[in-house]
């Protein structure tokens, strides 16, 4: 008898473990890091310089804006909302840091909270509409995307403000350690937001969420005080990025960040995430990040236009979804 | 729940009836307050003319442009250029490629690629870039900034990087560049400007101006020195208002019909100050059937003002050879790559265009 | 015996011929007012039916130079309205009809004969009083009541329910945007700013149309506005290169079709969400049109190639496309199978499949509805200037997914119509125009046109949860 589940019980634990590879690799995640892969070598080999530590680096200074707001995208899709306004809460926050620094003679430092506290409420407006009222967020996220931009508009009209001391530049264009400073902030993010997504009970709730609001809702689950949060977050995540748009470029324009969040829909879709709610991880969003920001860089460094670039990241993001449906629709007829 | 959600509501109608009273402003002259230099007004005699013309010769300014580290030298070898305009797919940047193409043809050891990204979006451009001086392919960058100040950090980055950088059509801050190709200064637009309309329309004329954004640079360099020469030679004209379109013909449209049905009878031309925007207005007087009474004055193609030109709708547009532009820039990178235009020279050869002169 | 549930007869679902009647009528008043010898207006010439009228100069003759024009479309349409109640036995509601029918032909024969015309662009606003336009509001309301669907037991007529839905909403927000802009400065209720306000976004209006449908169905397309780029420049080289006119105005439908079908199959069959597929479709079909045209525009195209230059009885064609296109829309989406099919697969997907619908084929379909009506509105769009410009107007399809969303149409699908959508259209176009002729300041007409869209969002909203209370 012992000997008979000795001897079944080792193929079993193998079975697990090469069961459980075998659900990391086919995963969204797996199958997107597959292509990554496939991706940089083919890239490596038509140009030396790609794989630089210098090129990726720059590479990562340029993705981190659009990083920074692509993880609170991820838990917003994840509870089946969206945020189309954080591309104008970036303008306004990038106006505000000029605007009050120039025109109404604050210290920089100062500057710059206020215009992380306006993107606060800014998120939290959007939430609190969405929960209280009931407004898709589509929607709501629409009228703000115009209204945010409007405002920014209208606070700076149209001036651009410059003159910054140094040690603001530190933050968009300088290094720590050698690492550039924004992707060291992006990296700190991607760890937090990754550890309360996967072990946090806030992290499961907004699978909840996203898989079964009502259920979720009469289960005990505060999810509005969780909606309010995570549209809160990508406020703030907007903020801090308009700060950093306005340190690596050293002036204000009230049109940044206008379509950035479509980049950022983009990776966190890439990424595994369904936009109907309920499936998705920060591991995810980063590979579909990273996906995209060395395809553009590939293609410009292998002197491939703008245009053919477009063509090519267009139909990588749906060629990708459509790979992993058939993938995921195999493996759950097998 | 529904009072405070009435609340809201009552707060933004309120925000909304109140904003047009505080809104109501001193009308926009822009461009960050940068100061306008607004040349000499025309004069009746010739004799005055000569003086005014003369009086123009300024010194030469100093060299104010930054220089490459340690540029490979290149002299007679063949170069890559990249050419990363404020956007592509739209004719006037297309017609500045044609020109460095056509250079390239002629000198022969030239190669211009195609850079710059489908959106004038600034942080787009700098990306763009920043890929090609990872690259390392490239030896030289011909740009055309969508925001001077923004771009500057990157294009010093790629003179630490020793390679070459010209700017065409705009600028971006002198010390982050060698060269810059202008087609023309500010406020000689501004006055090639007013000075159509006041031949159009008199000197008493009322205008209003469909730009394409406010945060445009050159735009609104050229709207404040036009504001600034038509107060000094021309203190009747009235500046009605400015309204946006962004590159968008159909809004340039409305938005010019808009100027016609508010100040009907009082409105006397109105001022294109793009490509699109020109053809649009004149395009919104002529189907208004306005041929004549409204004159449209505006920066355009040729092509695209020649029905309204043969109509008799518009009379003159502001035009200068953009393909000249390009054609330029990529002669005065050569010359400077083989040594024969270096700080200080006020002169340099540029194949058909003969001599530039500073 | 069964007492039934209400005493109405469940509206009828077949058109009965007598409703021509009506149109026939509300025909014959325009053409007698055109006649009338007691219009004092020496500019009218009365014996002239303005056809193609080629100039809108306040000299010229054509349409009445004045907003007149709306009282016998608006009395025909009552008219119709009037004898279609009567046809499904609702006394209530035909009674009112022909009530405000009559006040506003007493009205109208009260301002000919009290009014003097100084032939100059005035406004009628004021002269009109605020009694007309109160009654006109309600006319207008009760013709949009007409489109909308109902459940099949019909209620019985209440104030209540004109005003219980979004068109109705935008209506009311936009003659109220009307007349508050239009008292404070007249010259925006002239006859010729009305009709650049209609028509200015009558395009996106069209297109709408489609982006309403989708929406219904709970899909979403981003790419939409780099389609009609495309399609626009299309249209311009065909006949640019020397295709006879009609070809270079219906090849675009039948592409703008094809290529909604490749994002229908995508969509529908290959399970990729919509949001993903139009993501990058608007990526593709941009940088494919900019390869192609390489940034150069179209131009010299012949004469009867302007399609949106045309103007029928003085009104420019795109008007008469959106308004007549919406309309028969708004009727094939009631009566039609696959029209409420849209709603059905958009309100519970799983109940229309076992209702027999399919899904997927829905879906296909209403991609290549989309697509069709993205290309009429690439053609208006291509027809209206002299040039076709090479890139998309930016923000396109934020525009029309705009005029969809505030006009109604739920993205949660399942409710909405497409006349909410082209009220909100020109909404969106009356604000624009309406901010300048007050006096905004230009940096702040963003904003405001942003809080704007905020409070018609929440408004909707509003009425909605008081309706489910």
């Amino acid at each position: 008898m012992a000997a008979i589940n000795e001897s079944t019980q080792q193929p079993v634990q193998q079975r697990n473990l090469s069961k459980r590879l075998q659900d990391m690799i086919l995963s969204q995640e797996g199958i997107l890091f597959i292509i990554l892969v496939i991706t940089i070598i083919i890239l490596s080999n038509s140009n030396a310089n790609f794989l630089t530590s210098q090129n990726l680096f720059n590479q990562g200074r340029l993705l981190a804006e659009v990083g920074l707001i692509a993880l609170p995208m991820t838990f917003i899709i994840i509870t089946g909302g969206i945020d189309l306004s954080v591309g104008s809460i970036l303008g306004l926050s990038a106006i505000l840091v000029g605007y009050t620094w120039n025109n109404l003679g604050l210290p920089l430092e100062a500057a710059i909270v206020v215009a992380l506290l306006v993107s606060c409420v800014a998120g939290f407006l959007n939430g609190l509409i969405i929960v209280r009222v009931n407004v898709p967020p589509l929607i709501m996220t629409l009228a703000t995307l115009a209204f945010y931009r409007g405002l920014a508009q209208g606070i700076s009209e149209a001036r651009s403000v410059t003159g910054y001391p140094e040690w603001f530049f530190g933050l968009g264009q300088g290094t720590i350690l050698g690492i550039p400073t924004q992707l060291v902030i992006l990296g700190i993010a991607i760890i937090i937001s990754g550890i309360v997504l996967a072990r946090t009970t806030f992290g499961r709730t907004l699978y909840a969420i996203g898989n079964n609001m009502v259920g979720a809702r009469y289960s005990g689950l505060p999810v509005e005080r969780v909606t309010l949060a995570i549209y809160t977050f990508s406020g703030l995540m907007a903020g801090i990025s308009g700060v950093i748009f306005v340190s690596r470029f050293t002036t204000t324009r009230s049109d940044m960040g206008s379509g950035l969040e479509l980049d950022a829909i983009a990776a966190v879709v890439l990424g595994g995430t369904s936009i109907f709610g309920g499936k998705g991880s920060i591991i995810g969003t980063v590979i579909g990040l990273v996906m995209i920001q060395l395809l553009r860089n590939g293609m410009a460094i292998n002197n491939i236009t703008s245009d053919a670039t477009i063509v090519v990241i267009g139909s990588v993001l749906i060629f990708a979804i459509l790979v992993n449906n058939l993938i995921q629709r195999l493996r759950t007829a097998e | 729940m529904r009072k405070t959600f009435i609340a809201i509501v009552a707060v933004l109608l309120l925000a909304l009836m109140v904003s047009p009273i505080i809104a109501q402003e001193a009308r926009w002259d822009g461009a960050d307050d940068l100061p306008v230099n607004p040349l000499a007004c025309p004069v009746e005699e010739g004799a005055e003319a000569e003086e005014a013309a003369e009086e123009e010769m300024m010194d030469m300014p100093e060299y104010n442009g930054g220089q490459p580290d340690m540029a490979p030298d290149l002299a007679g070898q063949p170069i890559v250029l990249v050419d990363v305009p404020k956007l592509i797919g739209i004719g006037y940047f297309d017609a500045t490629h044609l020109g460095m193409q056509q250079a390239a043809e002629e000198l022969g050891n030239v190669t211009v690629i195609q850079g710059g990204t489908t959106e004038a979006n600034i942080d787009d451009q700098v990306a763009d870039i920043e890929n090609y001086i990872a690259g390392g392919q490239v030896n030289g960058i011909l740009f055309a900034a969508n925001d001077p100040v923004a771009i500057s950090p990157v294009l010093t980055r790629a003179l630490e990087a020793g390679l070459h950088v010209v700017g065409y059509d705009a600028n971006s801050q002198p010390e982050a560049r060698e060269w810059f190709v202008n087609q023309a200064e500010f406020n000689g637009i501004g006055k090639a400007m007013i000075d159509s309309l006041a031949a159009e329309k008199g000197p008493d004329a009322s205008f209003g101006i469909v730009t394409s954004t406010f945060t445009t640079p050159n735009q609104a360099r050229w709207i404040a020195e036009m504001w600034a020469y038509a107060s000094n030679c021309y203190p009747e004209m009235t500046w009605l208002e400015t309204l946006e379109a962004q590159e968008d013909s159909v809004l340039s449209f409305n938005q010019a019909n808009t100027l016609i049905n508010k100040y009907g009878d009082e409105l006397d031309g109105i001022f294109g100050m793009t490509s699109v925007a020109t053809p649009s207005s004149a395009d919104a007087v002529t189907q208004a059937g306005l041929c004549g009474e409204v004159a449209v004055v505006g920066l355009a193609t040729p092509n695209a003002m020649k029905p309204y030109v043969n109509d008799g709708c518009v009379q003159s547009v502001v035009l200068w050879n953009p393909i000249d532009l390009g054609y330029a820039s990529v002669y005065i990178t050569r010359a400077i790559v083989d040594g024969e235009f270096a700080p200080g020279d006020t002169s340099v050869m540029a194949g058909r265009l003969v001599n530039c002169k500073l | 015996m069964t007492a039934s549930m209400t005493s109405a007869k469940p509206v009828s679902a077949r058109f009965s011929p007598i409703v021509l009647l009506p149109l026939l009528l509300a025909l014959a008043v325009f053409i007698a007012f055109q006649f009338l010898p007691f219009v004092n207006q020496p500019e009218l010439g009365a014996t002239t039916i303005p056809v193609l009228t080629e100039s809108r100069s306040n000299n010229e003759v054509g349409v009445p130079t004045n907003g007149l024009i709306l009282i016998p479309i608006a009395s025909g349409v009552l008219l119709l309205l009037g004898i279609w109640n009567l046809s499904n036995v609702q006394m209530i509601r035909a009674t009112s009809a022909i009530t405000v029918l009559v006040g506003v032909l007493v009205l109208e024969y009260f301002v000919i004969f009290a009014m003097d015309y100084s032939g100059e662009q005035s406004t009628y606003l004021g002269s009109m009083g605020i009694g007309f336009w109160a009654l006109l509001i309600l006319a207008f309301l009760m013709i949009v009541q007409v489109f909308l669907p109902r459940a099949a037991a019909d209620r019985e007529f209440q104030l209540r329910s004109l005003i219980s839905n979004q068109e109705s909403a935008i209506a009311i927000a936009l003659v109220v945007l009307i007349l508050v802009i239009g008292t404070s400065n007249p010259r925006f209720v002239s006859t010729n700013n009305i009709l650049d306000v209609l028509q200015g976004n009558a395009y996106i209006a069209v297109a709408a149309i489609g982006m309403s449908m989708v929406i219904i169905t709970g899909n979403i397309d981003i790419s939409v506005g780099s389609l009609i780029g495309l399609l626009a420049i299309i249209s311009g080289r065909l006949v640019v290169s020397g295709a006879p006119v009609w070809v270079a105005w219906l090849a675009p439908l039948f592409i703008g079709a094809a290529i909604g079908a490749l994002i229908g199959v995508l969509v529908a069959y290959l399970r990729v969400p919509a949001i993903v597929v139009t993501l990058g479709m608007f990526s593709i079909l941009k940088g494919v049109l900019i390869i192609w045209t390489n940034g150069q525009r179209v131009t010299d195209m012949p004469p009867d190639f302007y399609l949106a230059q045309m103007r029928p009885l003085g009104i420019s064609m795109p008007i008469w496309f959106m308004i007549i296109l919406t309309i028969l829309a708004a009727i094939w989406m009631r009566y039609s199978g696959l029209g409420r099919a849209l709603y059905a697969v958009g309100g519970n997907a799983e109940a229309a499949r076992l209702s027999g619908i399919s899904q997927q084929r829905v879906v296909l379909q209403v991609f290549m509805i989309n697509g069709f009506f993205a290309g009429i509105a690439s053609v208006l769009y291509a027809t209206q200037l002299n040039i076709i410009q090479a890139t998309p107007p930016p923000a396109l399809e934020l525009a029309i997914i705009t005029s969809a969303v505030v006009g109604g149409v739920s993205i949660l699908g399942g409710k909405g119509t497409v006349i909410g959508a082209m009220l909100a259209a020109i909404l969106l176009n009356a604000i624009r125009s309406g901010m300048i002729f007050i006096n905004v300041s230009p940096f702040w007409i963003q904003a405001v046109q942003g809080i704007l869209i905020l409070v018609t969002v929440l408004i909707d909203l509003l009425r909605r949860r008081r309706q489910a209370v």
